[in-house]
C-alpha cells in the first residue's frame, strides 16, 4: 500500500527515445487520461453535495443485500440496506478531503524544510539531510496508529498522520534540485546584488523547482487516498456515519462468502482515484519535464 | 547480494577494513543510534502531549478521580517524565516492559512471540518482490522492447493503485472461498509445521508484495535497458558471448544497486503494509497486536510496539545503507550531496 512514493526516475516507456526529446508542445496521453480520471473523481465528490441516489445514512432493511442491477440500487445494497452507489459517491468526498488537505499542508511545510536544508551549509546541512532521510523511512501507518491512540480516531487524525508522513518526503524531493539551482550563476549574481537568502529561495529557487513540486503533489494525492483507505479499513480513520471507501471494505470483509460483490466497487473506486492521480503525475512529469532540472540524478 | 565490488573499484579498496569503510560503518551506526533515541522520545512524547492523562485514556474521560489517582500510582505515572522514559527503555534491555492493562499479558513476551509472523511476512514479501521484479523486468527488457515497456508500466501503475488489503480480500475470495485451495486466514507457527506455515503465508505475501514488485519491476527494466547500451556489453559480445548472455552476466550486477535503492525506499511501506495485511488475514503478528492495543487505548503497549516496529525499519535501513555504501563506495560519497538516485 501507499507504494506511490519511489519516484520512477526512468520510465520504462519509450525505450530508445533519446531522439524524441522535443515533444514538449504535445500533451502526453498520460496527462489527458490522468486528468480525465481525476476530473471524474472530483466531479463525483462535488456531485455528492447536491445529489445522491439515496440518503447516504438511510437504512432500509427490507432492501438489504440487494444484488447488483436491482432497479433503484444499481450497485446493490449492503447488509443494512444502504445503497452502494450512494456510499461510493459520498466516499469520494472523504477520500479527496483527507488527501488533499494533508498533501497541501505537508507540501508547504516540507518544501520549506527542504529549501532551508538546501540553503544551509556544511555539517548542519548533512545532519538535516540525514534526519530527513530517516524521516522518510518511518511508515505512515505507524504514525497514524500512534496518533489514533492519543487523539479521537477520525478524519482529522488521518490528516495529521499523513502530514507527518509526507513532510520529510516533500523535503527530500526538494533538496537536490534546490541545491542545483543554488549553484547557478544567477543566484551568485543575486547574492552579489545584496539579496537575502530567503528572497533568493522564494524568488529564484521556488519557481524553478515548481514543476517537481507539482508532479510530487499529484503522486502524494494518490498516496494520501491509499493511506486514508487503509486507516478507515483498519477502523481508525473515518468513523460512522462518515462514508469512506476503506470502511466499506472493512464492512464487506465479514460478508465475503455471503455477498462478495460488496468488496468490488469500493476497491475499484480507490483504484480509479489512485490511478488517476498517479497517471496525472506521470503526464505532468512528461509535460513539464522537471528532469531538465534534476538531470544529475540518474 | 553481490559481495563483489562494482566496476571502477580499485584493487586495494577490496581489501576490507580501509578507513573509508570504517567511516561508512561509523556514520551509519551513529545515524542508527541517534534516530533510535529521537524516535523513542518522539513516540513517548506524542502519546503524552497529544493524549493527555494516560490514566484517563485507559479508564475513559469520565472516570472518577480516585480511580484515576490509583491508576496513576499503579502505573508509576506520578514520577518525572524522564524517569518514566528511562524505565520504559530500560525494560527492553531487562526484558520487563510491563503488562498490558486490559489484556493482562506480559508485553515483552508478546512482542517476542509475535516477531515471527511479522518478520516472515515482511521479509518473505521483500524476497519475493525482488526475485519477481528481477525476473519480469529482465525478461521484458530482453524480449520485447516496446510492448514490454507498456505492459510493465501498466503493471506498475496497477500494482501501486490496488491497495494491498483489497488485493488480499480478492485473493481470499478466489483462493479460499471459491477454490478452497488455501486458508482464508490464521497462522501456523513455522517451527511446529514449516510447510503449513508457508501455506498460511502464501496469500498474505502475495497481497503484500504486489505493489512493491510492480514498482521494482519498472526500475529493473529501465536499469537493464541502460545496461544494454554500455560499452562493456559490446566488449563481451566481441569476446564471443551472445547478447543475452552478456546482459545477464554483466547487467544483473549493475541492476543490484537500483534494486537495493528502491527496496530501501520501500522498507517503511513494507512494514506499514504488513501491519494492515496481518489484520486482513488475522496473523498473530506485531501489527495485529498493535491495532488491538490502539482500539483499547493501551498507551504502554502502543508505544512499545511502535518503537519495536520503528527499530525494525531503522535496522533494516541501516543494513541496506551499509551494504550499499560497501557495494559501491562511490555512492557513499555522493549521498547527502546534490540530487540522489
Amino acid at each position: 500500500m501507499a507504494e506511490a512514493l519511489p519516484p520512477s526516475t526512468a520510465p520504462g516507456a519509450a525505450p530508445g527515445a533519446a531522439a524524441a526529446a522535443p515533444a514538449r508542445r504535445h500533451l502526453p496521453p498520460s496527462l489527458v487520461i490522468g486528468a480525465v480520471l481525476v476530473a471524474l473523481v472530483v466531479g463525483v465528490a462535488l456531485l455528492s453535495y447536491v445529489w445522491t441516489p439515496h440518503d447516504p445514512a438511510r437504512i432500509n432493511v427490507r432492501a438489504r443485500l440487494a444484488p447488483v442491477g436491482t432497479p433503484g440500487y444499481i450497485l446493490g445494497t449492503d447488509r443494512v440496506g444502504r445503497d452502494m452507489l450512494t456510499q461510493i459517491i459520498v466516499g469520494a468526498r472523504t477520500s479527496l478531503y483527507v488527501s488533499i488537505v494533508a498533501t497541501l499542508v505537508a507540501l508547504v511545510l516540507g518544501t520549506a524544510l527542504g529549501l532551508a536544508t538546501a540553503a544551509s551549509e556544511g555539517a548542519r546541512q548533512s545532519v538535516m539531510a540525514r534526519a530527513i532521510d530517516v524521516g522518510v523511512a518511518i511508515p505512515g501507518i505507524l504514525i497514524a496508529l500512534v496518533l489514533a491512540t492519543a487523539l479521537e480516531p477520525g478524519n482529522t487524525a488521518s490528516i495529521i498522520a499523513i502530514i507527518f508522513w509526507f513532510i520529510p518526503i516533500a523535503a527530500r524531493v526538494t533538496i537536490g534540485p534546490a541545491r542545483q539551482i543554488l549553484a547557478l550563476d544567477y543566484v551568485e549574481a543575486a547574492y552579489a546584488y545584496g539579496r537575502s537568502r530567503a528572497y533568493i529561495l522564494w524568488r529564484h529557487v521556488l519557481p524553478n523547482i515548481s514543476p517537481i513540486l507539482i508532479v510530487q503533489a499529484s503522486i502524494m494525492f494518490a498516496a494520501g487516498i491509499l493511506v486514508e483507505a487503509s486507516l478507515s479499513f483498519l477502523g481508525i480513520g473515518a468513523q460512522p456515519p462518515v462514508a469512506s471507501w476503506g470502511r466499506l471494505l472493512k464492512e464487506a470483509q465479514p460478508m465475503i462468502d455471503v455477498a462478495p460483490g460488496l468488496m468490488v466497487f469500493p476497491g475499484l473506486a480507490i483504484m480509479v482515484a489512485v490511478l488517476g492521480f498517479n497517471i496525472l503525475g506521470d503526464g505532468l512529469r512528461a509535460w513539464l519535464d522537471p528532469r531538465q532540472i534534476t538531470q544529475a540524478g540518474h | 547480494m553481490a559481495d563483489r565490488p562494482a566496476r571502477g573499484t580499485s584493487k586495494d579498496e577490496r581489501q576490507g577494513m580501509n578507513p573509508r569503510v570504517l567511516l561508512v560503518i561509523g556514520r551509519e551506526t551513529l545515524t542508527l543510534v541517534v534516530s533510535a533515541m529521537v524516535g523513542s522520545l518522539v513516540v513517548f512524547a506524542l502519546l503524552r502531549l497529544l493524549g493527555g492523562d494516560v490514566a484517563l485514556m485507559i479508564l475513559g474521560q469520565e472516570a472518577p478521580p480516585e480511580a484515576a489517582a490509583a491508576m496513576r500510582e499503579e502505573l508509576g505515572l506520578n514520577r518525572p517524565w524522564f524517569v518514566q522514559y528511562l524505565d520504559w527503555i530500560g525494560g527492553f534491555f531487562t526484558g520487563d516492559v510491563g503488562r498490558s492493562y486490559s489484556g493482562g499479558y506480559d508485553i515483552f513476551e508478546q512482542i517476542v512471540a509475535r516477531l515471527g509472523p511479522t518478520t516472515l511476512l515482511a521479509f518473505g514479501s521483500l524476497a519475493v518482490s525482488i526475485l519477481l521484479a528481477l525476473a519480469i523486468g529482465t525478461y521484458s527488457a530482453l524480449n520485447s522492447r516496446n510492448a514490454g515497456g507498456t505492459a510493465v508500466d501498466l503493471f506498475a501503475q496497477l500494482g501501486i493503485a490496488v491497495p494491498a488489503f483489497w488485493a488480499g480480500l480478492l485473493l481470499v475470495y478466489l483462493f479460499a472461498v471459491v477454490l478452497g485451495w488455501l486458508p482464508a486466514g490464521g497462522y501456523v507457527p513455522f517451527l511446529e509445521d514449516p510447510l503449513g506455515s508457508l501455506v498460511s503465508l502464501v496469500l498474505p505475501v502475495a497481497a503484500l508484495s504486489l505493489g512493491s514488485t510492480a514498482v521494482k519491476t519498472r526500475f529493473v527494466r529501465s536499469a537493464m535497458l541502460d545496461v544494454m547500451n554500455e560499452d562493456y556489453i559490446r566488449t563481451a559480445m566481441a569476446k564471443g558471448r551472445t547478447f543475452n548472455a552478456a546482459v545477464l552476466r554483466h547487467g544483473l550486477r549493475n541492476v543490484a544497486i537500483p534494486v537495493l535503492t528502491v527496496s530501501t525506499l520501500q522498507l517503511g511501506n513494507l512494514m506499514a503494509g504488513a501491519v494492515v495485511i496481518e489484520n486482513v488475514f488475522v496473523l498473530p503478528g506485531l501489527g495485529r497486536l498493535l491495532l488491538v492495543a490502539v482500539q483499547g487505548r493501551e498507551v504502554l503497549v502502543v508505544q512499545s510496539l511502535a518503537l519495536v516496529i520503528l527499530m525494525i525499519v531503522l535496522v533494516m535501513n541501516f543494513v541496506m545503507d551499509l551494504s550499499y555504501g560497501l557495494l559501491d563506495p562511490r555512492i557513499a560519497d555522493r549521498r547527502g550531496r546534490p540530487a540522489h538516485g
